[in-house]
């Protein structure tokens, strides 16, 4: 079986073998089919008929006593005029010429060897033939006018063979196609293969080389998953559990008696908190946990920016006091949050302006610290990259997830983040959302 | 008020023992318990006031003996949980807790919110707690004390800080009466330590930008001139809490 393994048809070599076999059969079968359809060495079947009755005529003819002849040459001619049969004078006969045309060999052939086709001379464009009975008298005759032979190669012969080429070259590509589609899937797959698992698997069809390869492909991608699911689990785990250590460690330093140490405790145990919490919220931004309702989020801007100005920073709001669009509130005031911690780390002050159009709210956090480079733009918006690499590792300083998750966070609101220039210096962050504003309820 | 009598109920040895000595050192009775049985037992053997409850406990859970608690009694239940995503914080409040503080939680906050919780279980005269209502409205608006959100006529959610909440909530339990700046702080009290600690004029101010039509010419949360503030709509309680969608 191993030798003959090109002959298995399920592996991809068999397809391939059996696709060039079955066209050249195809070809071939089509090219016979016609071939016996139009034989080109026989005379035309229309002559053919008009032969029969001829030759019926004739040799009805050549058994008949002489007597009888002048009779029937009337009842032939009244039977059948088209033939034209007509009695000669007997005269100096000349052989036809062999070489005369098909249809007369053919003539010849059915006559038998008593008979004798003599030439005679053309008269008209009628196609007479002479005839030489066994006993000698003459007869001559109206073969039936020839059909129009179409050329060779404008016939029905060269239409045939076209549509068998053309069909077949075709049927061909489309299975050629068919075969390796599957590859080209491949590499589509690969590409869009992304760690939340959301692309589907590959289908597992096709020849056998080409499903055992989707198979693996497969496999592999269900083992990466996998392996990414036990990381985020893993680092969710070491997340959650290193919050009871925090939290004794948060009651223990309310019985410090020295109020500096206790204040810088509880500094470093603050950190420390909201780092777990970036990495917590970080790990579950994709799974769209809270619900999309409608929200005033000019009172969501504002709340942010009197929250940062609580802590004693520069933070002003510019916009409309109420802005209703439907958004998941909590995921909206920690994307904000995030960035204007980010604004008001980099830059003396921040400003949140929010504006308004029917289809989209535009929100942007302006800081005028040292902004980031067009290079360095993308690559913010990766988790754990940190705009700070060589300075100020404070004690503000966090995982680096802070723009990520509000970049995932406008993601799964269906909207864009940009961080483009300030007019002078700084950053401006754009977050444009859509507004799928639910019908306003009245419930006054 | 009298030293009240609090149950913690929570698994970890070290957290335990720490929650119960920094309660008692601000002036608490406290009861320890490791799991649900244990909290029954307590609870028999105790006059209870207020019960602290960890989600996560061995045997059964945080939340099931939150509504087993609700079922049989008013006990103000303040929920702990190591988990602070929104999903845990729903519902808890819907199991029946009355508060809900996701670890690590600032220890000065949890004595701030058992001493509002349980003002607000004394304060037997006010309107949601006279007939369980978990809602109130006021010209449209709706505040949620359970889900603790507040929504506009057109169905929004509107975001406030606890701070903000809880002093709108008050107003809301209490309209047409004058409340002083100190009876404010009272009842609020202490539910905003540290860096978000506001006086009351602020979070007034910022209340009234976000319900007010103009907040310049306030005329929900009346100024009064002898130094004090009136919340002045008509406040009706509504029972079946629902959502801005509906």
């Amino acid at each position: 079986m191993k030798r003959l393994g090109f002959l298995n048809l399920r592996g991809i070599s068999g397809q391939i073998a059996a696709l060039v076999v079955a066209s050249i059969i195809a070809i071939h079968l089509i090219l016979t089919a016609t071939f016996l359809i139009h034989r080109p060495d026989q005379p035309d079947p229309s002559i053919d008929r008009g032969h029969a009755l001829l030759v019926a005529s004739v040799q009805l003819l050549g058994v008949a006593p002489a007597a009888e002849r002048p009779r029937l040459f009337a009842d032939i001619a009244r039977a059948f005029p088209q033939l034209d049969i007509e009695s000669l004078p007997p005269g100096p006969a000349v052989a036809a010429n062999e070489a005369d045309g098909p249809h007369l060999r053919g003539l010849r052939r059915r006559l038998g060897s008593g008979y004798r086709i003599v030439s005679l001379p053309q008269q008209d464009d009628t196609h007479n033939v002479g005839i030489a009975l066994p006993d000698g008298a003459m007869i001559s005759a109206k073969l039936l006018p020839d059909r129009w032979q179409p050329p060779f190669w404008g016939g029905p012969w060269m239409m045939t063979l076209l549509f068998a080429v053309i069909s077949v070259t075709l049927l061909g590509l489309w299975a050629a196609r068919a075969l390796t589609a599957p590859l080209s899937s491949f590499a589509k797959a690969a590409e869009s293969f992304s760690l939340n698992g959301a692309a589907a698997p590959l289908p597992e069809r096709g020849p056998e080389e080409i499903r055992s390869v989707a198979k693996a492909l497969n496999r592999m991608r269900e083992r990466i998953t996998a392996l990414i699911d036990d990381r985020t689990r893993m680092l969710a785990a070491i997340s959650h559990d290193l919050r009871t250590p925090i939290t004794r460690m948060r009651l223990r330093s309310e019985f410090i008696e020295d109020d500096v140490y206790r204040s810088r405790m509880l500094r470093d145990l603050d950190q420390m908190r909201s780092m777990l919490e970036s990495v917590l919220s970080f790990l579950r931004n994709d799974r769209k946990l809270e619900s999309m309702t409608l929200v005033d989020i000019a009172t969501t801007l504002q709340l942010v920016t009197d929250q940062f100005a609580d802590m004693g920073h520069k933070v002003a709001y510019d916009g409309p006091e109420h802005a209703l669009a439907t958004v998941r509130p909590d995921d909206l005031h920690r994307s904000i949050t995030n960035l204007v911690e980010n604004a008001v780390r980099f830059g003396a002050e921040a400003a949140i302006r929010l504006r308004m159009s029917s289809d989209t709210v535009t929100i942007d956090i302006e800081d005028d610290g040292p902004g980031i480079s067009d290079a360095r733009k993308d690559v913010m918006l990766e988790p754990f990259v940190r705009g700070d690499d060589a300075r100020n590792m404070d004690e503000a300083a966090g995982f680096g997830l802070g723009l990520s998750i509000a970049h995932a966070i406008v993601l799964a609101h269906g909207g864009e983040l940009s961080l483009n220039d300030r007019q002078s210096h700084g950053l401006m962050v754009r977050i444009q959302l859509p507004v799928h504003q639910q019908s306003r309820q009245a419930t006054a | 008020m009298a030293s009240p009598h609090i149950l913690v109920v929570e698994d970890d040895r070290e957290t335990r023992a720490l929650i119960a000595k920094y309660l008692r050192t601000n002036a608490c009775n406290v009861t320890t318990a490791t799991d649900g049985r244990e909290m029954v037992r307590a609870m028999t053997d105790h006059r209870v006031d207020l019960l602290i409850l960890d989600v996560m406990l061995p045997g059964e859970d945080g939340l099931s003996l939150c509504r087993k608690v609700r079922a049989e009694s008013q006990m103000p239940i303040i929920m702990l949980t190591a988990r602070g995503e929104d999903v845990d914080r729903i519902v808890g409040l819907e199991m029946g807790a009355d508060d809900y503080l996701a670890k690590p939680f600032n220890p000065r906050e949890l004595l701030a919110r058992i001493n509002a919780v349980l003002r607000r279980q004394a304060a037997a005269q006010t309107l949601s707690s006279a007939n369980g209502a978990t809602a109130l409205a006021f010209l449209g608006w709706r505040i949620d004390f359970r889900l603790r959100e507040l929504r506009n006529p057109a169905g929004a959610r509107v975001a406030m800080t606890s701070a903000e909440f809880d002093l709108l909530q008050t107003f809301c339990e209490r309209p047409g009466r004058v409340l002083s700046r100190d009876s404010l702080l009272d009842l609020t009290q202490g539910r905003n330590t540290g860096s978000f600690e506001r006086s009351i004029d602020v979070l007034v101010s910022r209340i009234r930008r976000k319900i007010e039509t103009d907040p310049l010419e306030p005329t929900m949360i009346k100024t009064v001139r002898s130094g004090g503030y009136m919340f002045t709509p008509r406040v009706d309680a509504v029972t079946i809490p629902t959502n801005g969608g509906s």
